[in-house]
């Protein structure tokens, strides 16, 4: 497993919905690479949420396996998920997510924060990665005060500040113009590119596939197509 | 950003929410200031002028005597018990005393009662209520005289003015009954009908001869203490110190069994009453977090997503808890300051709902509502709305680490 970043193995995820149980994945096995700059694809209920929720450590199968990094994630207790998550992943989500009493510098601040890290090194982070998705002079203003790009910039900043294995982006391109979804893919494109960070993204947007080097297709749970671009 | 900072800015996202709460908890602070602080200048005040009817906080008296009274149970060496008990720690005076039942007659009526025999010149107006309750006349001026100070009630009764005769009858300490001729110097009343009805004031050293007592023989010893508070304590101090077969050392408690009862079933009330505001209170705390919590449950699903671990945000909310309970103690101390001084240095008068001379266990109860607050109060107070407030915040805190992320993530 060389290169993986999460593998899953023949994972099936089963939710209740009043009486009737829906197989929202269905016996899926698929790994993403480091350095994988991937779309899943699908149609709505075809699983892509679900799957990045188990990659993510949010949900857990109800069959099958799935590592991050090497490590089953069935085999971690609650806390150990929440610092697995803390320390290699990243989300992005759709409506950006942004804890409102706090600032654009604080958002981006908040995973660092809870990592520990010193008050001097986190600053010069911060400040760095703000730069780098271009906020700066930004920083203190709440997300009230932001346009849904900028947001989606923190967001992102957020996800990326501590350096992730591998960044989660949920729809990231849905609620924002397309001058302003273009430029965010640039943005993720860059770090992909320079940083070698690793993104999996669940959309709609052609846009968005139009850019993965590798498009993941699924439907009704099951993987349809996984093509690597050149 | 640190938990604490977070937890403050959370607070007041709902400025509207977070003042009424903070104001519903000061508002339980003020009625908890008034139950305690009226409980505590009450019972003090209670306590303290039935001790000052005879019997002291602590009382030093023969074995049997309280569950018996009778003249032939005396303390020996009284004098020499009181020079030893008013050394000892806590103990503000001691007067010896010899208390009895007896007939006072006068020319035209007999009226059963109690005498109540001192050494004029050691007792102080501060520990003798019929002292400061003199209304005309002298208090006796010696221990050896044939003077008697008695109750408006019983001059009434028995036809009595200053200079006039009165005769008591009693039983001596070998059974036989006695009888002496006194002159009325001076009358007192405490307001109190039964005591003003029913007790004199007598020299002790004429007592003691009239019914056989030796010259250090009582029928008790009177403590009085600093601090009512710490009678129980004083009174170890005292049986500590005698250490003797013969005498009992009691409290007001046992001695003043009426009052006792009142004083525990009112402060029983009173906790009560405490306990169901408390409770009142508490629901307002806890719905104010629980729904702070139940609507944040998205942003918590965030912060779980991004790494923020259950305990984290257990810590979180109840931060969010004590900054809570640290603004209602604020809006407390500033709702309650007003009150408490007017209180404190005014009062409010019901001597038109109970008049000025209600009674409760043979003790004159002030009329004037007044409060004061003793120091471990003001901490019991204060801790306990603390106490309160964080143990509202214990299930909202353990609820926001215990959604699962993925469903908090699905709330809109």
């Amino acid at each position: 497993m060389t290169g993986a970043i999460v593998t899953m193995e023949n994972v099936t995820k089963l939710y209740e919905q009043g009486k009737i149980e829906v197989r929202a994945v269905d016996n899926l096995t698929l790994t993403i690479q480091k350095g994988d700059f991937a779309a899943l694809c699908g149609p709505s209920g075809s699983g892509k949420t679900t799957v990045l929720n188990l990659m993510g450590g949010l949900d857990l199968p109800t069959e099958g396996t799935i590592h991050i990094e090497q490590q089953n994630l069935s085999e971690l207790s609650r806390s150990q998920i929440s610092n697995m998550r803390r320390d290699r992943i990243g989300f992005v989500f759709q409506s950006y997510n942004l804890i409102p009493v706090m600032t654009a510098y604080e958002n981006a601040e908040f995973v660092l924060k809870l990592q520990g890290v010193p008050e001097k090194q986190c600053h010069e982070r911060v400040m760095n990665i703000l730069a780098e998705v271009g906020l700066q002079g930004l920083e203190h203003r709440r997300p009230d005060e932001l346009s849904g790009g900028q947001q989606q910039r923190v967001a992102i900043a957020r996800a990326i500040v501590t350096r992730p294995a591998i960044v989660l982006a949920d729809e990231p391109t849905a609620n924002v113009d397309s001058v302003t979804a273009d430029a965010l893919l640039d943005l993720m494109q860059e770090l992909n590119r320079v940083e070698r960070t690793t993104f999996l993204f669940s959309t709609h947007d052609q846009r968005v596939m139009d850019r993965a080097r590798r498009l993941i297709r699924l439907r009704d749970g099951r993987l349809e197509q996984d093509e690597v671009r050149a | 950003m640190r938990v604490t900072l977070f937890a403050w800015r959370n607070l007041w996202r709902r400025k509207r929410r977070t003042l009424i709460t903070g104001f519903s908890i000061g508002f339980g602070i003020m009625l908890a200031v008034t139950f305690t602080g009226t409980g505590d200048y009450g019972y003090t005040n209670m306590i303290n002028a039935g001790a000052n009817m005879g019997f002291g906080h602590v009382t030093i008296e023969r074995q049997g005597y309280n569950l018996s009274p009778g003249l032939d149970k005396p303390v020996e060496n009284s004098e020499q018990v009181r020079d030893i008990v008013l050394k000892i720690e806590g103990v503000n005076n001691a007067y010896v005393r010899i208390m009895g039942q007896a007939m006072f007659a006068s020319a035209n009526k007999t009226v059963g009662g109690m005498f109540l025999a001192v050494h004029p010149k050691e007792e102080s107006a501060e520990h003798n209520l019929f002292i400061r309750s003199m209304v005309s006349g002298e208090m006796l001026s010696s221990s050896d005289n044939r003077d008697v100070v008695i109750g408006t009630h019983l001059a009434k009764k028995l036809n009595l003015r200053l200079g006039k005769k009165l005769i008591y009858t009693t039983t001596d300490a070998n059974g036989e009954i006695v009888s002496a001729i006194s002159r009325v110097t001076g009358i007192f009343e405490t307001g109190v009908k039964e005591i003003d009805g029913g007790l004199v004031m007598l020299p002790i050293n004429t007592v003691r001869n009239q019914i056989g007592y030796k010259n250090d023989e009582a029928t008790l010893v009177a403590a009085l203490v600093n601090d009512q508070r710490y009678t129980q304590a004083v009174r170890d101090r005292v049986a500590r110190r005698l250490n003797a077969k013969n005498v009992e050392i009691l409290t007001w408690k046992q001695t003043q069994g009426d009052m006792a009862g009142i004083v525990a079933m009112d402060r029983g009330s009173n906790y009560i009453s405490q306990i169901l505001i408390g409770l009142l209170i508490a629901a307002g705390i806890f719905n104010t977090l629980l729904m702070s919590v139940l609507e944040r449950r998205r942003e918590f699903g965030i912060m779980m997503a991004v790494g923020m671990t259950p305990a984290t945000l257990f810590k979180l909310i109840m931060t969010e808890s004590l900054w809570l309970a640290a603004v209602g103690i604020i809006f407390g101390v500033i709702i309650t300051t007003p009150w408490y001084w007017y209180l404190y240095n005014i009062g409010i008068d019901f001597t038109g709902a109970i008049g000025d001379d209600y009674s409760a266990g043979g003790v004159l109860v002030d009329p004037v509502m007044k409060i004061r607050l003793f120091k471990e109060s003001i901490i019991s107070i204060l801790s306990g709305v603390f106490l309160l407030t964080l143990a509202s915040g214990l299930y909202p805190a353990w609820k926001a680490g215990h959604i699962p992320p993925v469903q908090s993530l699905m709330q809109r």
